[in-house]
């Protein structure tokens, strides 16, 4: 088709312009751009100055260049144009084809598909900004719970140490309030641990064999208890066609039962609280157990109920209850992970029910029955034994001092660190070693390494050593075991259970 | 007298090669994503160093995934190419060391140089180790909104487009 033909053709929508080799418009139908006769072509549009290149390479042979959807403006005139360049020797034949209208429609499609694209990009990078500000959170979660948790070790113990001393009334009182408000910071550390452990998947649940009746007169036990001192009944349904022993995650399903036992007390001022215990449907090992919690308490609106295992939710804005917000979140989370379920149904001023059905194996042979703490006492052969703690915390130190030298068995020696420690172990002999983790220089697990491996004396290589920290994980537990520590024991500790393992530990090396 | 060079901005969609294109020629910037389909062409005059002008003509082509899906007469008659890539999408980049190969081949004697964008969203650090995992160097990391790194650039393509 020659250029006439195709101008015939496209008619108005198309624009023929020749020019010299110069770049001087020698004639033009102006159908598009009204261009003028004299004028250049290079001062029409950069787009054109691409014909300059062309002819410094062109040689005597016409040649054509074909440019589809090249954008064009003149003033406020825009059109999207495919566009043909003709080069002979004489002169230079430039075609325009407006396709503006076929190119727009294009351009929507294109706009949809990208952006749609585009999108779905935005969300990911969002999505894993979420993720790292989270993995951020729960770290920072871990951290400062090491951080509060080494004081308020500090803290509780020296309550205790302080409430054997002679207190007068007032003195008490205050003794006892600044215990209770410590525990109630040290069940906040935990709640806000076990969220952060849930939400980074660092909880395992463990499948364990279990005396499930047991765990189950554990709460009509305390509960009964706590039902007295406030003047409440206490009501529990075990139902007896339940096996004695379950297979499942003990301590999770006490965690779930007693937070909501715990916050069925809480919201209760009068009336009853009741614990039934059915069993929902079982299939050759498999179980579904029904536990429905009762309360004749405050109750919770129907339009707070939705939210009711949002975390930080507080619908009672009684200050007098105490509570984090957090209990029943975990309470949520926990189920979920058991592959449980949980409803909640609530009147207020009536009360609420909490049903909650959670899985359990069981096994089909015969019941053994669970082991016992055992009992120790400190072996007669001395009436005092020695003890080295490892600390560089002064006030735990003191803490520990004050510990074991008002039990009245124990000489103390303090070590700051691990270097030290083991230069006191080589001057001087010790019945039990209190090893702190973090310690400079040297910590606690390469100087029990150290104590283990580089000695033939057996009273230093031999010596139990019981380690301690704020961190808190069986992963920690394990390391110490590993590093040859012989028990671990998590800060903040109850003076009965350091007592406890170290009698334990003295007694077990006695025997041997 | 003037001198003029072709400039062909290339790379995925979405990239910000529209967002540079206007950065640099209009000292503009918009967030809202218009896509380019087929050529868009400006001139920017640039006055160089040694008192020189050059004329650049930047052509903001229609973006690709794949590099020789790119229409080869845009590519005709060019001075330089700037490949540019989104800093926030790796898929943008993944590819970049085959993509050079093949306009390198193809386009002996255009200079390449390549564009990481969107400098505002990424942290350089980070993105400095993504560039060593996959074993990349890029000449120039700019974020057309914020205007960092897009003029100097430009000024120094001018004078290597020149000498």
């Amino acid at each position: 088709m020659t250029y006439q033909e195709e101008k015939l053709f496209f008619d108005q929508q198309m624009q023929c312009t020749i020019t010299g080799h110069d770049g001087v418009i020698k004639e033009t139908d102006a159908n598009i751009f009204s261009w003028k006769v004299s004028t250049s072509i290079y001062d029409a549009h950069p787009f054109f100055e691409i014909i300059k290149g062309f002819l410094e390479i062109f040689e005597q042979e016409e040649t054509t260049y074909n440019f589809p959807c090249i954008h064009l403006e003149e003033g406020k005139l825009e059109k999207i144009c495919d566009v043909t360049i003709k080069i002979n020797t004489k002169e230079v034949v430039i075609l325009l084809f407006d396709y503006s209208s076929k190119y727009h429609e294009l351009n929507k499609i294109a706009q949809q598909k990208n952006e749609s694209v585009l999108r779905a990009k935005e969300l990911e990078l969002k999505n894993k900004f979420l993720i790292d500000k989270e993995k951020f959170k729960n770290s920072f979660i871990a951290n400062i719970n090491h951080e509060i948790r080494t004081p308020l070790t500090s803290i509780l113990g020296f309550i205790e140490v302080l409430q054997k001393t002679n207190l007068n009334f007032e003195q008490e009182e205050l003794a006892r309030i600044i215990k209770r408000q410590s525990l109630h910071l040290n069940s906040l550390i935990e709640d806000m641990v076990d969220i952060s452990k849930i939400e980074s998947g660092k909880i395992k649940i463990v499948e364990e064999r279990f005396l499930f009746v047991n765990l189950m007169e554990g709460f009509q036990e305390t509960y009964s208890k706590l039902a007295e001192d406030r003047g409440l009944a206490f009501e529990t349904y075990i139902d007896p066609n339940i096996q004695e022993y379950l297979i499942g995650d003990r301590t999770r399903v006490f965690q779930i039962i007693n937070n909501v036992l715990n916050n069925a007390f809480k919201f209760t001022e009068e009336g009853k609280v009741s614990l039934s215990v059915t069993k929902n449907f079982q299939r050759t090992n498999k179980l579904s157990v029904s536990f429905k919690i009762e309360d004749t308490g405050l109750g919770i609106h129907e339009e707070d109920l939705e939210n009711i295992f949002d975390r930080f939710t507080r619908f009672n804005r009684d200050k007098q209850i105490s509570g984090t917000g957090l209990g029943l979140a975990i309470v949520k989370d926990l189920v979920d992970l058991l592959n449980g379920e949980i409803k909640v149904t609530s009147e207020p001023d009536k009360g609420t029910t909490f049903d909650i059905k959670l899985p359990f194996k069981f096994e089909i042979s015969k019941a053994k029955p669970e082991k016992k703490k055992k009992k120790y006492s400190l072996p007669e052969s001395k009436k005092k034994f020695r003890i080295l703690v490892v600390e560089d915390e002064e006030s735990t130190q003191f803490l520990i001092m004050k510990i074991l030298i008002s039990h009245g068995s124990f000489f103390v020696d303090v070590a700051m660190n691990g270097e030290q420690a083991i230069s006191y172990m080589e001057r001087r002999n010790y019945d039990l070693v209190l090893m702190d983790l973090e310690l400079s220089k040297i910590d606690g697990y390469k100087a029990t390494h150290m104590i283990r491996k580089n000695y033939g004396d057996k009273a230093i290589a031999e010596v139990p050593i019981i380690g301690f920290t704020a961190r808190a994980t069986e992963a920690e537990r394990d390391k110490c075991l590993r590093s040859g520590m012989d028990d671990f024991i998590a800060k903040p500790f109850e003076q009965e259970d350091l007592l406890y393992k170290i009698v334990k530990q003295i007694a077990k090396k006695a025997a041997s | 007298m003037t001198l003029s060079k072709k400039v062909v901005l290339l790379g995925h969609f979405g990239v910000g090669k529209t967002s540079l294109f206007r950065r640099f020629v209009d000292n503009e910037f918009s967030e809202d994503y218009k896509v380019t389909l087929g050529v868009q062409i400006k001139k920017k005059v640039v006055e160089m160093p040694d008192g020189r002008e050059l004329s650049m003509i930047i052509w903001d082509t229609e973006g690709h995934t794949d590099i020789e899906d790119t229409r080869k007469s845009y590519l005709l008659g060019s001075n330089a190419f700037i490949y540019v890539f989104d800093l926030t999408r790796i898929d943008t980049y993944k590819d970049l060391t085959k993509d050079l190969e093949y306009l390198a081949k193809n386009h002996p004697k255009v200079i390449i140089k390549t564009i990481g964008n969107k400098l505002d969203l990424v942290s350089e650090k980070e993105i400095q180790k993504k560039f060593d995992e996959l074993n990349i160097t890029v000449d120039c990391l700019t974020s057309a909104k914020t205007n960092k790194n897009v003029q100097n650039f430009f000024t120094d393509l001018s004078i290597e487009i020149t000498s």
